[in-house]
């Protein structure tokens, strides 16, 4: 369970990034995070891991998010970042399977033994002990996911985890959301793959929350879309973008 | 600038290890005690980008040729000495393990001719007298300017007096010293000029967008600040006697300049060792140490095995021999393909 | 067709993009399987650093001596079944700079030290072959580990090697960015000759802002890593998952192998094997 209370949060005083945030996601939600440019929406993500602090309440399964239970709140926390050359630092995707499960103290046949099941499971044994620099756009979006999920978090959060993939590796990374039994939290301007992987949606412009409801309701409100720079899925528009 | 395996002996590839490793150790000592974490990945995406940079060709204008960028003056402005050393080392691995650019024997002389003295000297002598004094925004630009050439030119200046040493030192040239030293430092004096430029306008543009990634930028104090002009007068006359004396020395008296570094080829070889290492400030203990590994390996180079394969041994049945291995090489060729071949079937 | 050859000619593979390249023929290599690929990394690492040491530990005039440690190389080559096309490929770089100092030496050392029939072959001459057989051999031993290790397992055996932590974790993570920020600077290469046809480099007025720029991005990349370190419990010390143990096999090959070298560099191998047949 995530809860954001009153949250604010700014980079240079008087520019407030986030302005009195609160919301609350139950154990097992998937919710999409959607808002332009500049709404904030990755801020919430880094908020929440505990990389910016800012004022308020922050909580993770009753937790205060603060430096004594950050260690513990990371661990059930798995983050996607958006650029997967950031998130994978080491040379082959086996070592970046292996670097979070060793850090948290598993034996090397333990961690070994996880690292295969995620890969197996993904549908990605081949990729094992190929190098990182080395793979297509989708394979490393995809053993991004991968590492994440060998921490085995409780809820994983994802930025954009669909851009600039191509359909084919977008319905690979789609179906692997939907197969995920954790929370989610996925921030994106694609609202199709929203409408195909979350139940509710949250809506933020200037660092608030616009509207917050189920999937099936927000993205089929043109209006409240448009109003905010956005347009209604393509599922969602009988083919029609926009007007 | 990157020296080869095959220019070195193994004493002195082995001292010029100890010397670098010694640096090392302090940097990564430095490091923890600073203790920021946050270090690590920065540190690595900067060399990455250096080791990239590097390979940028920069037009000169007026000529047709290109030029580079010097890593160690940008990599100690961004990190500092001890953190540009480190990166420093970790890109001159990957160039000489992935790329053939250097050796892995002579990674420590290497390290020392470019890490060292581009790190280390151009860091402290230069880079943050320099820059402490200045306020203003302009000044500041110019101050960056003028430090980055100076910077470049001198530790430019200083490398390749090294690898002009270090080949000597191990015998592999026949090349008189002076006559050597008068090849070397005049190309790289017109070198470190553009190189210097070159890393000037990059640390102007970082200057301009983001100052607070600049060491010492804007570090302004009252006590010990010294004009522009005083700093630039003292380090210009360094940078002069470092590198245009020594060039000028050597072309027009090469024997005063080899009597005095090797003194009596023979005799001396291990004590001029021990000199070399004072000259380039590197502790007494260091140097020391070096002088003994120096002893104790010195059964390696050419004079203690003269009986067994000397100049004039090299007869007839030498060469003979050495067309039999050939052969057997090529065999091993032939056989192991065919041998391949058969497996792969 | 036309289109792509003005894009070729505006854009020839750039410095960048051969070095990354370069970077994944190594890696392909090095993953390939051999019975030297299978060798623990230490005992790779040992022997060729003892290989170069006594290589460049021949007299400046022992090329007799030197050319029997051609042997090595040669049975490695064909044991492992690397090619050995881009090893002499990266000649190119060691070469002219051996031959740049070995050069002068039949300048300045003209005494003869043999005659080939009635042909004087000069001390100087000899010194500059030795020296570029040098460079070759050395060449050859670096590539051949570097061909047969990954870079991983190599900063595992420097871990166990006692080699600093900090060192060892720079040149990994640096490995992995070399590759990245080498792609983004040749994608940038071919951007800016594409809008500047007929420039050979970087024009005078973006000195400081086409790597600038670059510098400024990684800076924030930099902070973006350590953030997803943090995230998958990054505490001020590395591990290694690829640890190869260091076994007997490991053991042997080493120990037999720097014995190999030493009995070569005390004994005239070569002349003693000419001496059989000549007289």
């Amino acid at each position: 369970m995530i809860e954001f209370q009153h949250v604010n949060f700014a980079y240079e005083p008087g520019r407030p990034v986030i302005a009195d945030l609160s919301f609350r996601i139950e154990d097992g939600e998937a919710v999409g995070l959607i808002g332009a440019n500049g709404a904030g929406k990755s801020t919430v993500m880094k908020l929440l891991l505990g990389l910016l602090q800012g004022e308020g309440k922050i909580l993770v399964d009753g937790r205060p998010v603060n430096r004594d239970s950050l260690g513990e709140i990371r661990r059930k926390l798995g983050f996607v970042l958006q650029n997967s050359d950031n998130q994978m630092f080491m040379p082959t995707v086996y070592e970046d399977m292996m670097f979070a499960p060793l850090n948290y103290g598993l034996s090397r046949e333990e961690a070994e033994r996880r690292v295969d099941g995620v890969l197996e499971r993904l549908g990605l044994t081949e990729l094992k002990h190929r190098h990182n620099h080395r793979i297509s756009g989708g394979e490393k979006r995809m053993a991004a996911i991968a590492t994440i999920l060998a921490m085995e978090p409780e809820a994983v959060l994802m930025d954009e985890p669909t851009s600039a993939l191509d359909p084919y590796n977008r319905r690979i990374v789609i179906n692997t959301i939907r197969s995920l039994p954790q929370t989610k939290l996925i921030t994106s301007h694609d609202l199709d793959m929203i409408l195909d992987t979350c139940q509710r949606v949250i809506l933020m412009s200037k660092g608030e929350i616009v509207a917050d409801g189920p999937a099936g309701v927000i993205l089929r409100d043109r209006a409240l879309l448009e109003a905010q720079r956005m347009e209604l899925p393509l599922s969602l528009s009988g083919g029609q973008a926009g007007r | 600038m990157h020296m080869a395996d095959a220019l070195l002996t193994p004493a002195v590839a082995a001292t010029m290890y100890v010397a670098s490793g010694a640096v090392a150790g302090m940097s990564i000592h430095q490091l923890k005690k600073d203790d920021d974490p946050r270090k690590l990945p920065t540190m690595a995406v900067s060399a990455a980008l250096v080791f990239a940079g590097q390979m940028i060709n920069y037009t000169i204008p007026g000529t047709g040729s290109s030029g580079h960028m010097c890593g160690g003056m940008l990599l100690s402005a961004l990190l500092g000495p001890q953190a540009g050393f480190l990166s420093m080392i970790v890109i001159l691995a990957i160039q000489s393990l992935f790329f053939a650019d250097g050796g892995l024997m002579a990674l420590g002389a290497n390290v020392w001719n470019m890490a060292f003295y581009g790190c280390f000297v151009g860091y402290y002598l230069i880079w943050r007298p320099i820059m402490r004094g200045g306020t203003n925004k302009a000044g500041q630009r110019t101050r960056i300017i003028v430090s980055s050439i100076l910077g470049c030119v001198l530790t430019l200046q200083l490398g390749a007096f090294s690898v002009v040493l270090e080949t000597s030192l191990s015998g592999i040239t026949d090349l008189p010293l002076g006559a050597f030293c008068a090849l070397m430092q005049p190309i790289h004096l017109a070198i470190g000029l553009v190189e210097g430029l070159i890393t000037a306008a990059v640390l102007v543009f970082v200057y301009d967008s983001r100052p607070e990634l600049l060491r010492e930028v804007g570090a302004a104090s009252g006590e010990g600040r010294r004009s522009l002009k005083a700093t630039i007068a003292i380090l210009a006359a360094v940078v002069l006697v470092v590198g245009g004396g020594l060039s000028l020395l050597a072309s027009s008296n090469p024997d005063g300049l080899e009597w005095a570094l090797f003194g009596n080829a023979e005799a001396g070889y291990s004590e001029n060792m021990g000199l070399d290492e004072e000259n380039f400030g590197v502790s007494s203990a260091a140097a020391d140490k070096a002088g003994s590994i120096q002893e104790a390996t010195s059964f390696l180079p050419d004079y203690a095995f003269s009986g067994s394969d000397s100049a004039a041994g090299t007869s007839v049945s030498g060469i003979v021999g050495s067309a039999m291995v050939a052969g057997a090489a090529v065999l091993i060729c032939l056989g192991g393909g065919f041998f391949r071949k058969k497996h792969a079937q | 067709m036309p289109l792509f050859s003005a894009y070729q000619r505006a854009c020839p593979m750039n410095k960048m993009q051969k070095a990354l390249r370069e970077l994944g023929e190594m890696d392909d290599l090095a993953a390939r399987q051999s019975p030297i690929h299978s060798l623990s990394p230490t005992a790779k690492l040992l022997t060729t650093i003892a290989y170069i040491a006594v290589v460049v530990s021949f007299g400046k005039y022992q090329l007799s001596g030197l050319i029997v440690m051609v042997l090595w190389p040669v049975l490695l080559f064909q044991i492992s079944g690397i090619p050995v096309g881009l090893c002499f490929y990266k000649l190119r770089i060691v070469l002219p700079l051996v031959m740049a100092v070995g050069l002068f030496n039949p300048l300045f050392d003209r005494a003869p030290m043999l005659y080939l029939g009635s042909l004087p072959v000069s001390g100087g001459a000899f010194s500059m072959l030795t020296l570029m057989l040098k460079g070759v051999l050395c060449l050859m031993a670096s590539f051949l580990l570097m061909a047969t290790t990954p870079i991983d397992s190599l900063c595992a055996s420097l871990r166990r090697l006692h080699v600093p932590g900090l060192l060892v974790t720079l040149l990994l993570l640096t490995y992995r960015y070399v590759g990245v920020m080498t792609e983004e600077l040749a994608v940038m290469t071919d951007a800016y000759h594409l809008r500047a046809p007929g420039q050979r480099g970087i024009h005078v007025s973006a000195w400081g802002s086409f790597l600038g720029q670059l510098l400024l991005r990684s800076m924030d990349r930099a902070q973006e890593l350590y953030g997803s370190m943090l995230l998958r419990g990054y505490h001020d010390h590395f591990h290694y998952a690829l640890m190869k143990p260091f076994t007997v096999r490991d053991g042997a090959y080493a120990a037999g192998c720097i014995a190999a070298f030493l009995l070569l560099r005390l004994v005239p191998a070569a002349r003693l094997l000419g001496s059989l047949f000549v007289r």
